[in-house]
């Protein structure tokens, strides 16, 4: 098992009232899984991905993490076990408008201080799987969107983690690319990636193995 | 890693060009005017430098009974003290008594700046030799001691010492040191220095080096840890034994030297401390600019930085980023500053100030240490407005940041809005200062003068003659040629002209009532006051007919009437205090004139009658010549004079001129406070562009959702740049009761003086307004004409 959620919630205080954001919620990844977390707007999926991220706390319950209970680490490791261990793929790519390509790629192996040879080699790699080698010395927004987020997803890849979070990775994306990107989710998951992708649209959870279905912060 | 924090960080320096530039900008003039206060600053607390053990060194101050104060003391006070008290270790003499001339094969110079002094002067004086020995120079009577520069004027780059200098054309001096160049801001104004033991052989001297004349200046090195109440009584004591009329000594004070160059030209002090302040205001204005700004660009990278975190960055080295980018823009402004300080301002300064405090220049032996200053400065500006902004940025949530909510950021606004009011009070201040400074100078220029300085000329005729009988003939020749010159309304002979009165004093005292006044006075012809178009109130004229008999006349001026207490002029006479002569007949009283600058009031004056028009001991040769015929009038007399043999040459100039030289450090400070005032609402100006840009991006929605509801662009001109108005108002009321106060109380050092306006302070408020409001309209206006579809899309 790679994470486990038990009794999480997650609330803000409105008016003396809680509103919960997330109930009570319960649930599992074993590694290899591709879950797709559905629900209409507002009902807490965002929050949920942030929670198993990490980049959000909650009020209530346990989160154990490839064995460590995140609740009760301190922000540091936090941030150290994430880092290692998950790559982030967002709606709107996030990717960094001052450096290219090849600098976006390279930015999180040079946080994991990795050496020179091996940096190239690996952003090399990634932009040959990802068939962007051309693209290289180009600034994001000289990229359509469909190519911003295959960066994207090299980027989150590059460090080899065991988990990748996508939030609604094609919500930006017309349909054509929209499908290019989820064929290359599927791909990385018969390579053994696990991933956890949040969407509107029915299409792309058809490619998960599991779905989640979340309803006004609750699991239904 | 840091090879890609510089590119980030220069990419995001060229993406935000304006910015960047306006930044740049900004920090530029800023700094460059901080470097060169700082250095004015530094030039003038170690121009005494050269003086060992400074705080053992004290100078004597007389004050009298009748309320004046001089640095000065009687000449033989000094000896008196050396030979008596035990703590002297050193004291000397510095006496500017006249400027000899000095030859050394063809060369002939007279130097400005020749003083005597005594034997010890290098004992009280450390200063460094370049040539010669300190011990032994002005040890001897014919010793003469050169500065460098005037060393190098006879003897070029030869080291001189043993040389021979020719005294007056008569003594044979020898040269016995070359002082090592001191800073023209230093307390001490060298060229030559001689021994008083030879200006004691000169009959004038010996004439007034008795103990009745108070005119030379003495400077005493005391012991250390000695007790200077115990000296000063001491100094007291000699002074009742010795002085020839002790009771007009009030007392004697014993002034540590530290305060000398205050004491002497007051306003350099208050030049020094503002630009203390100055430089306090500016830096203050400069960071919280920067501060605002960063601010600013913080917002817009909220994402950027998420992202950084999520993929591994840390805290530290996002502030680290920060500070990098910072020092990338410090160190460009820095060095662009630097080339400006050195070959604009510094030019500038020297040009504004050197006619009174000398001029300065950078040696680097000397002032290595204000480059560190720099260094130091700009590392700490760095670190404040790098570190400063990033702060609240790194405390925030990923999720939240991630989304670029600016809205979650809003809290400290206080900071920013006192920022803001602080900045803006400062410049209001700056702006105030700076209209009132205008007017009282205007003011001073304008006021009635009392007299007609319109088309009147002064040639200097005091030239050092070689043969002055033959001088004479020539010069009574030349006014003869004036008075059939058509051109020439009128002309006069005299000592002095306004604004060159000598500083000549005496008690006189009315023989009938015994009241005694403090007059200044001064010799002049029977035409000066025709010339000059100054009223007579009473009585009449000197006249030239009868010279035995006008001889020992007075003519005073009103204020001199008023002190004496007389309603007219019937056979009033004036004496000498303490002598019984019959005296000299007051025969007219004029209108009161301005005879020195508007900072100074109109004293008691008397004028005595100097004789038939000749050269003798006048100084000058004032002329009253018809509109545009000056040069005319004056080629004809430069040839003329060019007839006599004389050391020097004729030199004329308007009188218009020369009164308006007395408010040369005035509006030097004003050349100064304009500059200042400038770019301090600059540099704040450009700070509120950066701000209400980052407002408008904040409110890019809310400003869509009014224009889609209906929200005129001029209603939303107003929502987005009311805040600001606001805060400037509120710097306003800050400013202004300071400003009031503070000019206030310097206008009260000058005897004449506008009272301030409530307008001038109303207009200093008003043009920061107009000021911040084109550049908040400017901005704010570029957001509200953007079309809502495209603000509302973006979201």
């Amino acid at each position: 098992m790679l994470l486990q959620l038990k009794n999480v919630s997650k609330w803000v205080q409105s008016g003396g009232q809680k509103t919960f954001l997330l109930k009570d919620i319960n649930f599992w990844v074993n590694e290899g899984d591709f879950i797709s977390i559905m629900g209409p707007s507002g009902s807490g999926k965002s929050t949920l991905l942030n929670v198993i991220g990490m980049l959000d706390g909650f009020n209530e319950g346990e989160y154990t993490f490839l064995d460590e209970s995140v609740h009760s680490l301190k922000e540091k490791h936090r941030s150290n076990l994430y880092k290692q261990y998950i790559g982030f793929v967002f709606q709107s790519y996030h990717l960094i408008d001052e450096l290219t390509v090849k600098e976006n790629l390279e930015m999180p192996l040079l946080y994991k201080k990795y050496g020179s040879s091996e940096r190239k080699s690996l952003v090399g790699d990634m932009l040959d799987r990802f068939n962007i080698v051309g693209k290289k010395d180009l600034f994001p927004s000289q990229l359509s969107g469909g190519q911003q987020q295959l960066v994207g997803i090299a980027r989150a890849l590059i460090a080899s983690p065991k988990l990748i979070l996508a939030d609604e990775p094609t919500g930006n994306l017309n349909s054509k690319q929209g499908e290019e990107i989820m064929e290359t989710f599927t791909q990385l998951n018969k390579e053994g990636v696990t991933i956890i992708q949040v969407t509107h649209s029915e299409k792309n959870m058809a490619y998960g193995s599991r779905v989640i279905n979340l309803l006004d912060g609750n699991l239904v | 890693m840091f090879k890609h924090y510089i590119k980030i960080a220069y990419r995001n320096l060229v993406k935000n060009r304006m910015l960047s530039l306006v930044n740049l900008l900004g920090l530029t003039l800023g700094l460059a005017s901080i470097m060169t206060l700082v250095f004015v600053v530094h030039a003038y607390y170690n121009a005494n430098g050269f003086i060992q053990e400074e705080e053992n060194l004290y100078y004597l101050k007389t004050f009298t009974t009748t309320g004046h104060s001089y640095n000065e003391t009687t000449y033989p006070l000094l000896d008196k003290i050396k030979s008596s008290c035990p703590d002297v270790v050193a004291g000397t003499h510095l006496i500017g008594w006249n400027q000899p001339w000095l030859s050394y094969k063809d060369i002939n110079l007279q130097e400005r700046r020749t003083s005597y002094a005594d034997p010890d002067f290098f004992e009280v004086f450390t200063l460094p030799l370049k040539y010669g020995d300190a011990d032994k120079a002005l040890k001897n009577k014919y010793d003469v001691v050169l500065t460098d520069e005037v060393s190098t004027k006879f003897f070029g780059d030869k080291n001189p010492i043993g040389e021979k200098l020719i005294f007056n054309d008569t003594l044979s001096l020898k040269i016995a040191g070359v002082l090592e160049p001191v800073s023209s801001y230093s307390s001490l104004r060298l060229g030559v220095l001689l021994t008083t033991q030879l200006l004691e052989d000169n009959p004038s001297f010996k004439e007034h080096s008795g103990w009745k004349s108070t005119f030379t200046s003495n400077t005493i090195r005391l012991r250390a840890g000695a007790d200077v109440q115990k000296f000063e009584a001491q100094v007291m004591n000699l002074v009742r034994q010795n002085y020839a009329d002790p009771s007009n000594v009030e007392k004697i004070k014993v002034e540590p030297y530290s305060k000398i160059r205050v004491d002497n030209i007051p306003i350099a002090g208050i030049i020094i401390k503002g630009a203390i302040a100055t430089i306090i205001f500016v830096l203050l204005i400069v960071l919280v600019n920067l501060i605002n700004l960063n601010t600013s660009v913080m917002y817009s990278r909220t994402k950027q930085l998420a992202v950084k975190k999520i993929l591994g960055d840390n805290k530290k080295s996002i502030v680290f980023q920060f500070c990098l980018e910072n020092g990338l823009l410090v160190l460009v402004s820095l060095f662009i500053s630097s080339i400006a300080f050195v070959l604009l301002l510094l030019p500038q300064i020297n040009e504004t100030f050197g006619g009174n405090f000398g001029k300065i220049a950078i040696e680097l032996p000397k002032d290595y240490p204000v480059i560190l200053y720099f260094l130091g400065l700009g590392v700490f500006i760095t670190l404040v407005v790098g570190a400063l902004p990033t702060f609240r940025f790194v405390a925030l949530p990923i999720s939240v940041a991630l989304k670029g909510k600016l809205n979650s950021i809003r809290k400290n606004l206080f900071f920013r809005n006192a920022f803001i009011i602080m900045q803006f009070s400062l410049a209001i201040l700056f702006i105030c200062t700076a209209i009132i400074l205008n007017y009282q100078i205007n003011f001073m220029k304008e006021a009635p003068l009392g007299y007609s300085q319109d088309n009147i000329s002064i040639a200097k005729i005091n030239l050092d003659y070689k043969d002055e009988k033959a001088a004479e003939s020539k010069f009574s020749q030349i006014l003869d040629q004036l008075k059939a010159n058509p051109f020439v309304q009128s002309f006069s002979t005299t000592q002095m002209v306004p604004s060159a009165y000598n500083r000549s004093y005496n008690n006189f005292v009315d023989p009938e009532t015994g009241k005694e006044v403090r007059i200044r006075y001064g010799h002049t012809d029977a035409s000066y006051f025709k010339t000059l178009d100054i009223p007579l109130i009473s009585g009449r004229n000197f006249r030239d007919q009868n010279e035995a008999i006008e001889n020992g006349t007075i003519v005073i001026n009103s204020s001199a009437m008023r002190a004496l207490g007389w309603t007219n002029l019937d056979n009033k006479r004036l004496n000498n205090k303490g002598e019984t002569s019959e005296g000299f007949k007051v025969i007219g009283v004029t209108e009161d004139f301005h005879y020195q600058g508007m900072q100074s009031s109109i004293e008691p004056l008397a004028h005595f009658y100097g004789g038939k028009q000749k050269l003798k001991y006048n100084n000058y040769l004032m002329l009253k010549i018809v509109k545009g015929k000056e040069k005319q009038v004056f080629q004809q007399l430069e040839a003329d004079f060019a007839q006599i043999q004389s050391k020097r040459v004729l030199e004329y100039e308007l009188l218009s001129d020369k009164t308006n030289a007395q408010y040369d450090i005035l509006k030097g400070i004003l050349k100064t406070v304009n500059f200042v005032a400038f770019f301090t609402i600059l540099i704040s100006c450009l700070g509120m562009f950066g701000l209400i840009s980052l407002m408008a991006k904040k409110r890019v929605k809310e400003i869509g959702v009014r224009k889609v509801l209906g929200a005129s662009i001029v209603k939303i001109l107003i929502l987005l740049s009311k805040e600001f108005i606001v805060l400037v108002g509120i710097a306003s009321c800050i400013a202004i009761p300071i400003a009031w106060w503070l000019m206030s109380s310097w206008l009260q050092s000058f005897a004449y003086r506008i009272d301030i306006q409530w307008w001038m302070m109303v207009l200093g408020g008003a043009l920061a307004l107009l000021i911040v409001s084109v550049t908040v309209g400017i901005q704010s206006f570029k957001s509200a004409v953007v079309n809502p579809v495209k603000s509302l899309r973006a979201e």
